[in-house]
């Protein structure tokens, strides 16, 4: 029903757009600006969803997830601030909720300070009330932020404990037990770095990831994923670019571990009003070049 | 009614609105905390006014859009600023330079940090601010030089090895992918994503795009003859690469919007 | 022309090695396992110790020929365990446990700890001794032991051997390309179309009587797209001088203000017209991003600009910049380096200078020696990559071999 409503106002509204183009009148920007409101406002209020299949890039992440033995340790890097959180928070939230299904060992950093904080929400909006059983310092364990960039990555290719002497709460990373056999980035299983910025996917490919040898895949604003694109397959093992990304993983995990159904997922959410204001600017494009073409028609004429 | 007397009324409304929503949102606060209910019913509403300020730039310049915009860039100066202070000084140096102060500032001191070499980069730091005194300005070239030797030279290997050296690597693509002959290529042709006819296609898409995008930005030949017909095609492959890096932008975007209208339907009007 | 063979052939044969590398190294199939012996299996022979190369001085070479119990006679081998010491007849306890392989595996790097205190220490400079245990279900074989042997920490990585191979290649043509420059040797670069317009946009702002703003983006004066840009500047202010127009440049960092400000000045005297040079013309307005292009916006709708040049360091405040142009109805100009920006700018301007174009424009309208230089030896670098990607993609085509997955992964020892 909310679909047939959303189609009838927005369709409605186009056509009388178009019609008021091949008139040869000027459509105020503004009223394209009301319109990609609307578009996602009403989308939201009627809550469209659509469905969700991994693309390879993706599922190729979720499989070296669901793969890896009970145990391994895996890196996860917030990289990322409020003003990407809407698009990357979800990609990471589903990260947590598949690393500690699968019982791997979490390693949880940051190489942008605002990431710390949103580390903290996603623990305990998440982690805390999802896992009551995963235990801090065995099953999962802050470092922190660390200040330096890329300058970080190249200390802890070699040593952890230099860059990080203890964690994100004070305590000596040697009294924690999940870091017993664990010197370096090299001893990791899997890096993942969630962010779309500098230091970002590239620094962890750059300076980690391909130097050391180590597997590393990648959540990226939609912004900075073209420029990513060409480290898959090879030097990143899957990449999740933007909301898209974020929603096909969602979908994956639902499908393969149906507990999270229900766990709100909001990147899948998010892809009806996104899809519906792809369709409207697409809409938008369209009519522009009618009036365009038509209008150099008339000039030819004239 | 002259503007002046508009933006007036404006203001008016817009406090109004602000009043009426800062009682509602505390009102309906979940907490048995009265003083936290009224904390979260400002913060919510400040931060519908100013989501609604920045918005209002759609439709023209105004204060409110200049005020937002003031308060963020205001705030974001002093919060770097601190951050910058307990994440380097205090996160980096304080550590290794002083017991005493590690206690001070409650951070663990490490014991086989080299507490003399820390003073090297705090020298040549201070040395960097320099560039505040017109008199005394030159001493801050050697920091400079110092950093901008040595980030080229840890940066060349790794960009080389991952953005050149591994790119030309990644370059080596099957350009017939499990070919058995041109009848059994027929016999199996299908669009499947994971069909031969795609791999065969992604692949030979990628070696031409790579060809022909090094042929356009090759400056010491003009683009004429085939090498112009190259150049051509290089620069369409760009633009379609622009093309889908603009359409990812969008998509980012959107997002953004998505999730504050989100914020506004879910946390400030309570219909989701 | 005999350089790009020979550096072709370079490449060619350097590839080549590493095919044939690829070929003759081999991984024998692990062997299957049998059931549960009664007695322990043969021990492994010919127990080899080297230095890990390409290392710290750590890290200790641990090689040997499989147990003739692995996959074959009484195929009771399941792992082998090796162990080490500081002394070859140190008591059991003394010997630490380095590391498990399956088995199959003839050999283990034992990259031991740096720190002293470690329990996984490992020193440098110091006699080690080995052995390597067959081990079967609930036995072990007899140790084969070896020993001594020393890590040492190497000067020399050998990995990284095709990074020193490009760098040389590239050293070599850049001091060539820039001798040739410094000579007066006339050094081709083909025109941009992005270039070629400056002079017509010009032209119409003189007969417009409106200004050219230049906006040399919001990078520092380390940025090498500002750097570029600077050079560009420089001729527009020259043609502005001779034209008798005039221009806006406004800036986000005040070294990169001091700079364009002599920039600009000397465009002008080098044009005859000094005293036409207005001191407030290249002016600082803030060094936050949003608040700059919130100022530019308003200089272009307040002065209507006949030109916009958009040269140097873009972020996201590309497409504000653009699209106000648009709305005030200017021709634009825009180049960055950033390439997630330059989608905004070919939407919006009329013409764009693509990443590298840049650089390109800066040393076509300069002429300096080192710009010329480097453009023409990261040409060269480029056409080596493409008869590098091209001739080794034909010879996979040809030979219907794999053997070229990863000429430049291959381990050098």
């Amino acid at each position: 029903m909310g679909l047939i409503i959303s189609a009838v106002v927005i369709g409605g509204g186009l056509l009388w757009i178009l019609y008021l183009s091949i008139k040869g009148q000027d459509v105020d920007r503004r009223i394209v600006y009301l319109f990609v409101g609307a578009t996602v406002a009403l989308a939201i209020i009627f809550r469209l969803e659509f469905g969700e299949v991994a693309t390879p890039i993706v599922k190729s992440v979720f499989d070296k997830i669901e793969n890896l033995p009970a145990g391994s340790k895996i890196v996860l890097s917030y990289d990322f601030d409020p003003a990407m959180a809407p698009e990357v928070n979800p990609m990471a939230n589903a990260f947590i909720r598949h690393i500690l299904e699968k019982k791997h060992r979490l390693f949880f950093m940051s190489l942008w300070a605002t990431g710390q904080s949103l580390l903290s929400v996603s623990l305990n909006d998440v982690l805390k009330p999802e896992f009551p059983d995963a235990k801090y310092g065995v099953d999962y364990c802050n470092l922190g932020y660390k200040a330096g960039n890329e300058g970080v990555l190249n200390v802890v290719i070699t040593n952890f404990r230099k860059m990080f002497p203890s964690d994100a709460n004070g305590n000596s990373l040697d009294s924690l037990p999940m870091f017993k056999d664990v010197e370096s980035l090299k001893d990791m299983d899997l890096l993942i770095s969630v962010g779309g910025g500098k230091p970002g996917v590239k620094e962890w490919v750059l300076f980690a990831g391909d130097p050391g040898k180590i597997a590393t895949a990648g959540g990226s604003a939609a912004v900075s994923t073209p420029l990513l694109y060409p480290y898959w397959p090879r030097q990143l093992i899957g990449l999740l670019g933007g909301t898209k990304g974020a929603a096909e993983y969602e979908a994956e995990l639902i499908k393969t571990h149906p507990r999270f159904k229900d766990k709100g997922m909001p990147a899948l959410r998010m892809m009806g009003p996104q899809t519906m204001a792809h369709v409207v600017i697409i809409a938008f494009i369209v009519i522009g070049n009618v009036a365009y073409f038509r209008s150099r028609r008339k000039g030819k004429q004239s | 009614m002259t503007s002046k007397t508009a933006m007036r009324i404006l203001t008016a409304i817009v406090a109004l609105i602000f009043l009426i929503s800062w009682i509602m949102k505390s009102g309906s606060g979940m907490s048995d905390s009265a003083f936290t209910n009224v904390r979260d019913g400002f913060l919510v509403t400040f931060a519908v006014f100013l989501t609604l300020s920045i918005f209002s730039f759609l439709y023209r310049d105004n204060p409110f859009y200049k005020f937002a915009e003031s308060l963020y860039v205001g705030i974001s100066a002093g919060y770097w600023m601190c951050y910058g202070f307990w994440s380097t000084v205090v996160g980096n140096f304080v550590p290794r330079a002083s017991r005493s102060l590690s206690e001070f500032f409650h951070v663990p001191y490490q014991e086989h940090a080299d507490h003399i070499l820390i003073y090297i980069p705090i020298i040549f730091g201070l040395i960097l601010l320099t560039r505040l005194l017109p008199k005394i300005g030159w001493l801050s070239r050697w920091s400079l030089a110092f950093i901008i030797g040595a980030t080229a030279g840890l940066n060349l290997t790794r960009y080389l090895r991952s953005d050149f050296i591994s790119q030309v690597s990644n370059s080596f693509i099957p350009l017939f992918v499990d070919w058995k002959g041109v009848g059994d290529f027929v016999n199996h042709i299908s669009l499947a994503a994971d069909g031969q006819f795609i791999a065969i296609l992604s692949n030979w898409v990628i070696f031409v795009g790579v060809m022909c995008g090094l042929v356009y930005f090759f400056f010491s030949k003009e683009h004429k003859g085939a090498f112009g017909v190259a150049s051509r095609v290089g620069i369409w492959i760009l633009m379609v690469t622009f093309g889908a890096s603009f359409g990812y932008t969008v998509m980012g975007r959107i997002s953004l919007l998505v999730g504050r209208i989100t914020f506004l339907f879910g946390d400030w009007l309570n219909i989701l | 022309m005999k350089y790009i063979i020979l550096l072709f052939l370079t490449c060619l044969s350097l590839c080549l090695s590493q095919a044939i590398l690829a070929q003759t190294a081999s991984s024998d199939p692990p062997a299957e396992a049998a059931l549960v012996p009664s007695e322990p299996p043969a021990p492994p022979g010919n127990l080899t110790l080297k230095d890990l190369p390409n290392d710290d001085g750590h890290g200790i070479a641990v090689k040997w020929d499989l147990s003739p119990d692995d996959g074959a006679g009484a195929k009771s081998v399941i792992s082998y365990d090796i162990y080490r010491s500081l002394s070859p007849d140190a008591p059991d306890s003394l010997w630490k446990k380095a590391g498990t392989v399956v088995l199959g595996v003839k050999s283990y790097a034992d990259k031991g700890n740096r720190e002293s205190d470690n329990d996984d220490y490992l020193p440098k400079k110091t006699n080690l001794y080995y052995r390597v245990y067959a081990v079967g279900a609930g036995v072990r074989s007899v140790a084969a032991a070896a020993g001594p042997v020393q890590a040492y920490d190497n000067w020399f990585n050998t990995l990284k051997v095709p990074e020193l191979i490009f760098c040389v290649v590239f050293l070599i043509l850049t001091v060539r390309f820039i001798n040739m420059a410094k000579r007066g040797i006339d050094l081709y670069v083909r025109p941009l179309a992005g270039i070629e317009a400056i002079d017509e946009a010009i032209g119409r702002a003189t007969e417009m009587g409106k200004p050219i703003l230049y906006c040399l983006g919001i990078g520092t004066a380390g940025d090498i797209a500002t750097i570029a840009s600077f050079t560009i500047l420089g001729r527009v202010a020259r043609k502005v001088a001779e034209y008798q127009t005039s221009m806006i440049v406004p800036c986000i960092d005040p070294i990169v203000m001091t700079i364009a400000q002599e920039t600009v000045k000397a465009g002008y005297a080098d044009a005859g017209r000094p005293d036409a040079y207005k001191e407030d013309s290249v002016y600082y307005v803030t060094s936050q991003q949003f608040p700059y292009v919130a100022a530019v916006n308003g200089t272009i709708i307040r002065e209507k600009p006949a030109t916009n040049i958009y040269l140097g360091y873009f972020l996201a405040e590309s497409l504000l910049l653009a699209e106000t142009g648009v709305m005030a109805g200017s021709i634009q100009i825009a180049g960055t380096d950033q390439v997630s920006q330059l989608p905004f700018f070919v939407v919006a301007c009329d013409y764009t200078l693509l990443g590298e174009e840049l650089y390109a424009a800066s040393a076509y309208l300069g002429r300096e020696p080192l710009l010329l230089g480097t453009l023409k030896a990261q040409d060269y670098l480029k056409a080596i990559a493409l008869v590098c990607i091209f001739a080794l993609l034909a010879l996979r085509v040809f030979t219907g071999a794999d053997v070229i997955h990863k000429p430049f992964d291959m381990p050098w020892w």
